[in-house]
């Protein structure tokens, strides 16, 4: 047993050393050089935002005739003069992102207000699954709060789901595969793969009545981004049930921005029983969380059709217009 | 699982632990439980091809053993199961291979035929093909008997530690073995343990980084000057060699932790003198393969030296199509095979000449075995290249482009690295890292165990770099 003890006493005082070791000369480059994401959650310290937006590409982007090329977030600095708003703005980021960048942002702060963006599809198998998150979660290692040693060691043993795009996709066509749909009225496919299936197999016709295969694809489209139900299991409602005893941990307003979704198309191609399962999932977040305290924020069918850009997809990329509803909206919430 | 990963940080300790837990009786029901799971970690379904291997092989080994008495009916069998085996190696890694040259010499002759085959490799097919082979021919010659228990036949294709990139063991090693009672040893798991973290450093340390530099000038060689395509043939050459050594020595660790001393693949083959030397102490269980089931029943060395140099170039042509369908790794075996025949012809014309001076002999020694470092480096440009067309932009960089290109940027850790890397090749020559920690004093001993796992957390790569002998 001696024998035994000896060398695992030795071996913990060697990690101790090399945690200190690592933290006090290392661990600053590595965190710029994998995890450079922590900049914009100490810039929102040192930079004092009193209110700081989290949000993904539909914050930034905007339209080629757009005059206004403002973010959401400084439409929302404009719209509430008297306080100091920023923004961390990370591509394909979700709840789990916005989670851990809350959690990095230094005590010595003026926060007093998050607005945390919601995405409907965030909470999807396509974006759960999607081939962005590999990179992602890489990135999330360094800052999960592990001692820095150990942090080190996770990201040298990957401890993050690799995945190429053909496997991210398998993943994301088998969840589709279990995602049973529930109606109050009967309803012919019993999963998004079903609904799914049979646009591919049926197609959709324009207004001349031809079959287009534009239609067809971006149907399916909405429909693997839409057909979902939000459960308690899901993983980013557990995320941002995190953000919200962290909100309260650290003594922040909380807002939830559910972003607007392009529902007259959804409806125009997948008719309304996908509206119908968009709809319930906003209303289950909204209860879920201003349940909970958190000021929800729900501009689900607040931006027209034409105030799209993107028009082969779904995203949540608005002309000047529809960023400009967002950013009042959520400034009447916080008046 | 991939032995750098977490999974198998978690992974291996439970298994070692219920190893030493459970009776003699019961051990290869875990190991061969824990093996299926090892390999179905990549992609289940595979291991379906793994067991008609394994069915075809066990049966014929027991068969065989039937009619010893009756060598028709016993070649027959042995005919039949090396066949199946070879089919099974043939139709997943060389059937595409096969349709892409088929397709292209039919479109040469003007011939409409569009043929495809997409057959996804499994995993370490080569290496439990080779192994399962090995079974069979050592009980036909008759120095093996045949395995009557299934279970321990497959485990013997499957141990987990070697089952995707070897060593490919023999049923002489590793099937007695795995019969032994293995006790909890200690002296076992201290070296288990130091090979692990001996074979991580190479592997993620060295490897890994080494990896990113030569992955830059391999996929743009003409945007770089001469100099960096040589400096990242040379980095490729400690590259595979960090990358299967890694593999391997982690292999020979977690195979020890439970007992069990399987074969070691490499004797430090940078400071070989000559190409057969390199191979000698390159991948040497599959250089041994070889050399008994192929070169010797060719006749080997003891025939007219026409017929050695046909039976060299076989060997060393096979070799090069074992690693991958592709020209370029048959271009690669080719090449090694006449510089082999090049340097014992010379051997030959020169005589047996001793250097009376100790000096002139070291100096010559060096020379010689720079020479070899610089032939096996140009030919793993063949290994690497992705096409013909790679490989010859790769031969230009280096050889036309002194004057104009970037510069490879190398951070002087790297240097660092790979210099504790050379420094370690040269202590450890004909030694393992396990058996020369052991005579040093405890000082010195934790002193190295400190630097390489500070330096394998630390230092390793963030990059995802898979075993580059996966793919075989």
């Amino acid at each position: 047993m001696k024998k035994l003890l000896i060398p695992i006493l030795v071996l913990a005082v060697l990690l101790v050393l090399m945690n200190w070791i690592y933290a006090a000369f290392f661990f600053e480059k590595d965190l710029m050089a994998h995890s450079e994401l922590v900049t914009l959650s100490r810039k929102a310290a040192t930079d004092r935002y009193e209110l700081v937006y989290l949000g993904e590409s539909s914050n930034k982007t905007y339209g080629h005739k757009d005059q206004d090329k403002r973010k959401i977030s400084e439409m929302l600095d404009d719209e509430l003069p008297e306080i100091r708003c920023g923004d961390i703005t990370k591509e394909a980021a979700h709840a789990e992102v916005y989670y851990y960048l809350l959690k990095n942002i230094p005590k010595d702060n003026d926060i007093q207000t998050v607005v945390v963006t919601m995405n409907l599809r965030s909470f999807g198998a396509n974006w759960i699954n999607s081939s962005l998150e590999t990179a992602l979660q890489k990135q999330l290692v360094l800052i999960k709060g592990y001692p820095p040693l150990m942090g080190r060691a996770l990201l040298a043993f990957k401890a993050y789901p690799i995945h190429d795009k053909a496997e991210w996709n398998e993943k994301a066509k088998k969840a589709w595969a279990k995602e049973t749909l529930a109606f109050p009225y009967p309803f012919p496919y019993k999963t998004t793969a079903e609904w799914n299936r049979s646009i591919a197999k049926n197609g959709v016709n324009d207004s001349e009545g031809n079959q287009s295969k534009a239609l067809t694809e971006l149907t399916a489209h909405f429909v693997k981004n839409y057909a979902f139900q939000i459960h308690d299991d899901n993983p980013r409602v557990k995320d941002f049930d995190r953000i919200v005893k962290l909100a309260e941990k650290r003594g922040w307003k909380l807002v939830f921005n559910i972003l607007a979704e392009n529902i007259d198309k959804a409806e125009e191609l997948a008719g309304p029983d996908l509206t119908y399962l968009m709809r319930e999932n906003v209303a289950y977040l909204t209860d879920r969380y201003e349940s909970m305290g958190v000021a929800v924020v729900n501009n689900l069918e607040m931006v027209r059709d034409s105030l799209f850009i993107d028009r082969e997809w779904p995203t949540e990329h608005y002309y000047q217009e529809g960023r400009l509803t967002i950013a009042r909206n959520v400034a009447e919430a916080l008046r | 699982m991939v032995f750098n990963s977490i999974e198998y940080l978690i992974f291996l300790p439970i298994v070692v632990l219920l190893f030493y837990l459970t009776p003699q009786r019961f051990r290869w029901i875990l190991l061969l439980a824990a093996s299926c799971l090892f390999y179905m970690w990549f992609v289940p379904q595979y291991i379906l091809i793994l067991l008609v291997t394994i069915v075809i092989d066990y049966g014929a080994g027991i068969l065989m053993e039937r009619y010893a008495d009756s060598p028709k009916k016993k070649k027959t069998i042995f005919v039949i199961s090396i066949t199946s085996t070879l089919l099974v190696l043939f139709v997943f890694k060389y059937l595409g291979f096969i349709n892409d040259n088929f397709v292209a010499l039919c479109q040469a002759l003007g011939l409409n035929v569009n043929t495809t085959v997409k057959i996804i490799l499994p995993i370490g097919l080569s290496f439990h093909t080779f192994q399962s082979m090995s079974y069979v021919i050592e009980v036909y010659r008759g120095h093996q008997k045949a395995e009557r228990h299934f279970g321990y036949y497959a485990l013997y294709v499957m141990f987990f530690p070697q089952l995707v990139t070897g060593p490919i063991e023999r049923p002489g090693n590793l099937l007695r073995q795995l019969h032994e009672e293995k006790r909890f040893n200690e002296n076992n798991i201290a070296r288990g343990l130091r090979l692990i973290l001996f074979g991580f450093f190479i592997k993620m340390v060295v490897a890994d980084n080494l990896g990113a530099h030569v992955d830059l000038v391999y996929e743009h060689p003409e945007q770089y000057n001469s100099w960096s395509v040589w400096l990242a043939m040379v980095f490729y050459s400690f590259q595979i060699y960090g990358d299967f050594f890694g593999y391997s020595t982690i292999a020979l660790g977690s195979a020890l932790l439970m007992g069990y001393e399987i074969s070691d693949n490499f004797r430090s083959p940078y400071l070989s003198r000559n190409i057969a030397e390199f191979w000698h102490r390159w991948h040497i269980s599959l250089s041994t393969w070889f050399r008994d089931y192929v070169y010797i029943p060719l006749g080997g060395s003891r025939v007219k030296l026409g017929r050695w140099m046909y039976n060299i170039l076989v060997v060393f042509v096979l070799s090069g199509i074992w690693h991958g369908a592709n020209w370029t790794f048959l271009l690669w075996g080719l090449a090694h095979g006449l510089l082999h025949i090049v340097e014992k012809v010379l051997l030959k014309a020169k005589g047996n000449k001793e250097i009376q001076y100790q000096r002139l002999r070291i100096m010559l020694n060096l020379v010689n075995t720079a020479k070899t470092f610089l032939f096996v480096t140009l030919f793993w440009v063949l290994f690497r290249a992705t096409d013909f067309a790679n490989m010859k932009a790769v031969f230009k960089g280096a050889f036309t482009q002194f004057d104009g290109g970037q510069r490879l940027a190398v951070e002087p850790s790297l240097w660092l690295f790979l210099g504790l890397f050379i420094l370690f090749d040269i202590l450890l020559k004909d030694q393992r890292f396990d058996r020369w920690c052991q005579g040093k004093h405890a000082v010195l001993r934790w002193t190295v165990y400190a630097l390489l796992l500070f330096c394998t957390i630390a230092f390793s790569s963030v990059n995802n770099f898979p075993f580059i002998y996966f793919q075989f």
